[in-house]
Parts: C-alpha cells; sequence; structure tokens
C-alpha cells in the first residue's frame, strides 16, 4: 500500500502513537521547566507491562491497556516525589543528567529482565487483517488505534480547555509564580499532571508495541522523536503537540518510503526548518 | 488592644545574598489601609514580594493573624487570606477574562457578579483572552482577580503606572469604592502620592530599603515640604 492515501493512513497512525507519548512531556515542561528525558521511560514501561500481561498471564490486549497506563502513572510519581522534585530549581543540565541516567538504568533493566529481543505479541484476530474501503486496505489495527487516540485527544482538550483543574493547568504554565500568588498549589497540580502525563505515555507505548515493535532501546529511540513533537509543537501546547506529532508521523514516513536513502535524515530537516521559522513552536508562546 | 491583622518585626529580606529590605517594622489592623511610597529602586516592591513569599527572609519575622508565617510559600499565603495584584499584572494570556477571574476564586462577598458590577468592562470582555485586553483593561482584571480570591488583606503593586490619566481616575475611583464596601485591609504601592495618601489611613515611606517615615496619610498629604523631601514629588494642589 504505497499510495499517497495509504502512505497518509499508516503516518497518522503512527503520528497519533507520537502524540500520546509526547502531550505529557509538552505540559510538564511547559508548566515547571523540568527537562524529562525519561518520558520515553514510561512509554516503554507500559509497553513492557502489556507484554508480559499478555504473553505470561493471558490477559486479553485491551484489558492490559488500563494497567499500562497506571503502571506508567505509578513509576513516575514514584520517581518525582524521590528524585525530581529534589531538581526542580536545579537547572536544565543536572536535570538532563539525572533524567538521562534514569533512560540508562531503565534500559538495562528492561534488557536485563526481558533481554534485548524484540518482545513478541500476539494481536486478537479481530485486530488483525484489514478493512477494504475505497479501493484501499486499512489495517484494522491502525483504525482502532486511530480510534482510540482521538477519543483521548477529545477527552484531554474538554479537560484542559473546560475543567477548573485544566484552567488551573494553564494558568500554571502560563505564569507559574502568579498561579502560587493566587493560591494555587502548583507543586501538587504538576505531580498529577505529570503522573497523568506518564500515564499516557504509559498507554502510547502499549499500544507502540504491535506498530513499532518493543525492545530495550524504545526509551532512546523514541525519546528522540518525542523531543522534535515538543520542540516543533511548542511547549504547553496540546494542539501544537497534535499538528507536530502528524506532521512528525506523516513527514517519517512518507520519506523512509519515498526516499529510503534520505528518509531517516528527512524529519531533522523538517524540524530545523520548523525551528528556524518558528522557534517558539508552532503554537508555542514562548 | 486587638490583634494585628499583620505584623512585620525588623524584616531584613532581599535575593539570594542582595539585601534589599532591612529592620521593616509596621503593624496593620484589620481594615486597615496603608500607603508605601518612596522614590524608584527603595524596595516597595520588594516589600510586597516579601510579604508575598517570593524573596528570602535573611531576619525578622511577619506575624499574620497571630501565626508566624515567614517560612511560608506563597500560596499558603494566599490561601490564608493574602490578595496580590503585581506590578506586572501578570494576567494569564492564554485564560478568558472569566477563567482568569475563577481558576483561583474562593468564597466570599466577591463573586463574578460583584466584580463585573465594580468593572463593568471586565463583563463586556469576558470571553476574550487575557492577551487581547489593553493595559487599564489588564489592570481591572488584576484587581478583579485577586478579588475573587476574597483576601482579607490586598496588596496593590502600582496598580496605576503607566496607565492614561482618565484611566487612572477611573481605577482611583474603582479602589475608593472597593475600599468603602470591602471588608478588607489593603497595602498600596504607588508612585502616584497624591492619590495613594487620599485613599489610606496611614502611610510610611521608604528610603533605600529602610523606614524613613510613617505617620497618617492625611498628615502627610498636607504637608507638601515634608512629601517634597521625603520622596521629592511636589504635589499638584490635591
Amino acid at each position: 500500500m504505497l499510495s499517497v492515501l495509504g502512505m497518509l493512513f499508516d503516518g497518522i497512525a503512527y503520528g497519533m502513537l507520537l502524540f500520546l507519548m509526547s502531550v505529557g512531556l509538552s505540559v510538564t515542561l511547559g508548566m515547571m521547566n523540568f527537562v524529562n528525558l525519561a518520558h520515553c521511560s514510561f512509554a516503554m514501561l507500559g509497553g513492557y507491562v502489556t507484554v508480559t500481561l499478555m504473553n505470561d498471564a493471558g490477559w486479553p490486549f485491551f484489558a492490559t491497556l488500563p494497567i499500562a497506563f497506571v503502571a506508567a502513572a505509578a513509576a513516575s510519581v514514584v520517581l518525582e516525589r524521590v528524585f525530581f522534585r529534589r531538581f526542580y530549581h536545579a537547572g536544565e543540565l543536572p536535570q538532563c543528567l539525572l533524567t538521562i541516567g534514569i533512560v540508562f538504568v531503565s534500559i538495562a533493566a528492561a534488557a536485563y529482565i526481558y533481554g534485548t529481543d524484540q518482545q513478541p505479541v500476539q494481536l486478537p484476530d479481530y485486530l488483525q487483517g484489514s478493512l477494504h474501503l475505497m479501493g484501499l486496505d486499512f489495517a484494522v489495527y491502525r483504525l482502532v488505534l486511530i480510534a482510540i487516540a482521538l477519543a483521548i485527544t477529545v477527552l484531554l482538550v474538554v479537560t484542559v480547555e473546560a475543567t477548573r483543574f485544566g484552567a488551573k493547568v494553564r494558568a500554571a504554565v502560563n505564569n507559574q509564580r502568579m498561579a502560587r500568588g493566587l493560591g494555587i498549589d502548583v507543586d501538587t497540580l504538576f505531580a498529577v499532571t505529570f503522573a497523568l502525563g506518564s500515564g499516557l505515555a504509559g498507554l502510547g507505548g502499549a499500544l507502540a508495541i504491535a506498530m513499532l515493535g518493543l525492545d530495550p532501546s524504545f526509551a532512546l529511540t523514541y525519546l528522540i522523536y518525542v523531543l522534535i513533537v515538543v520542540a516543533v509543537g511548542g511547549l504547553g501546547s496540546i494542539a501544537g503537540s497534535f499538528a507536530a506529532a502528524m506532521l512528525l508521523g506523516v513527514a517519517d514516513l512518507a520519506g523512509k518510503y519515498y526516499i529510503p536513502a534520505f528518509g531517516s535524515i528527512l524529519i531533522y530537516v523538517v524540524m530545523l526548518a520548523m525551528i528556524m521559522v518558528r522557534p517558539t513552536g508552532l503554537f508555542g508562546r514562548r | 488592644m486587638t490583634e494585628p491583622l499583620l505584623s512585620l518585626r525588623d524584616v531584613r529580606a532581599g535575593y539570594g545574598a542582595g539585601i534589599v529590605l532591612d529592620g521593616i517594622s509596621f503593624d496593620l489592623p484589620a481594615r486597615g489601609s496603608l500607603a508605601v511610597l518612596g522614590r524608584n529602586g527603595v524596595g516597595k516592591s520588594t516589600l510586597i514580594l516579601t510579604l508575598m513569599g517570593y524573596t528570602q527572609i535573611a531576619r525578622g519575622r511577619i506575624v499574620w493573624r497571630g501565626a508566624d508565617i515567614t517560612g511560608q510559600p506563597p500560596h499558603r499565603r494566599a490561601r490564608a487570606g493574602i490578595g496580590w495584584v503585581a506590578q506586572e499584572r501578570e494576567i494569564f494570556a492564554t485564560l478568558s477574562v472569566e477563567e482568569n477571574l475563577t481558576v483561583a476564586a474562593r468564597d466570599g462577598s466577591w463573586t463574578l457578579a460583584a466584580v463585573y458590577d465594580l468593572f463593568p468592562r471586565l463583563a463586556e470582555r469576558r470571553r476574550n483572552l487575557g492577551n487581547q485586553l489593553s493595559g487599564g483593561e489588564q489592570q481591572m482584571l488584576a484587581i478583579a482577580r485577586a478579588l475573587m480570591t476574597n483576601p482579607a488583606l490586598l496588596l496593590l503593586d502600582e496598580p496605576l503606572e503607566g496607565l492614561a490619566p482618565i484611566v487612572v481616575e477611573e481605577l482611583a475611583a474603582a479602589i475608593r469604592r472597593m475600599t468603602e464596601q470591602g471588608e478588607g485591609a489593603f497595602i498600596l504601592v504607588e508612585q502616584h502620592a497624591d492619590i495613594a495618601l487620599s485613599l489610606t489611613r496611614s502611610a510610611l515611606v521608604l528610603e533605600r530599603g529602610r523606614i524613613v517615615h510613617s505617620g497618617p496619610s492625611a498628615q502627610l498629604l498636607a504637608d507638601p515640604a515634608a512629601l517634597d523631601r521625603l520622596i521629592g514629588l511636589r504635589l499638584a494642589e490635591a
């Protein structure tokens, strides 16, 4: 399925995964200026939780997804309480060193427990195969993936745009000092937001296995993509992250389909061009 | 004698190693009003930031309703009843006017209806985003947003700065109405000494981080020579 439409479809499915894995980082980075390079380790954790529950415990695929979310969220709360909170005022270099260290620990831990091979995952029959529509074949799993990601996006946008919790998050992203001065407990708000964002990454990681595969290098490989999404989308912007993730997903696949020799470089060219035109990101305000 | 709402005892504060304020002591009664005057850079805004918990306090104590709040973080002070109107207004640009008002609101007599009554312009612009407002409207919003937290003490840091004279008059009138109907106390930092003195009961003048004068506002307002000596401003006929 190398037609333009087919490529677009795959690119959008891929972009949805990137969105789920990056939106949490965008919001928490925008709020606390905390550089969490370990964000994709939470995605990887979600992936391994799903693999373990399916292969060792015989759980159905969909039943593992909430557990992947909760496990990643819980792990992030522990790390936030134990390590990250001590580094909020430490500057970017110590934050990067701390979190990249956690990335390497997570990679080593995953390799120790699961080995370095790709994890096999057997999707249920009804998620395999493809739908034939308008002369094109659409992989069922990717359709389901897009539907789930869209539903989560709607839920996320409604939460952030139409609830008081969301208004507090936006206020804290916009001006942390003033938010505190009005009585908003930014630290607690951040911890909750951080847990939700990490949970979404875990869910993204679980959904990604069937499309991107899963091995211990996942935490580092997709960190690059997630950082590009955050940089291009603009800090703290959900709409920006969404647009950037779609752009990156489609551009990356288009590059690999049409100009394979140059394909893996194309996204970096796209990112550089975007950053030069709009240094604060697509929808960024700073 | 009743306990003061706020008292500062020999406070020495600043940013990091830099000391800006030294030996600051004063009491503010419930429903009291205090003008903080002085030339640029004498520490007026630092005093406000110190009351909010944004500076490092090297010595002294801040007592709020009998409890020591010297080491408390800003959000706790806000929840304890201190409302803050920041010098740079610091409107949440990505929130609508109404969201700016409700995001940190707490129960009390200041409701959306009450602040819209005080600033009808904000009601007209309730759906606009914070970054779509004029300077005067932003200032109204900053004051209204602080009122929505129903503070027992409102800190106003140069609320009239940089505004057109007509807007200054409108805002000064609003502050007067607010203080007449409000239950709370307020501290007003202001370059417009005449307006600040006419709105408050007592005043203090800072000079290089220290209090060099304190007394009733009316007395200072009636003594142009003292004002000129203290803050170097000749007042227009008050």
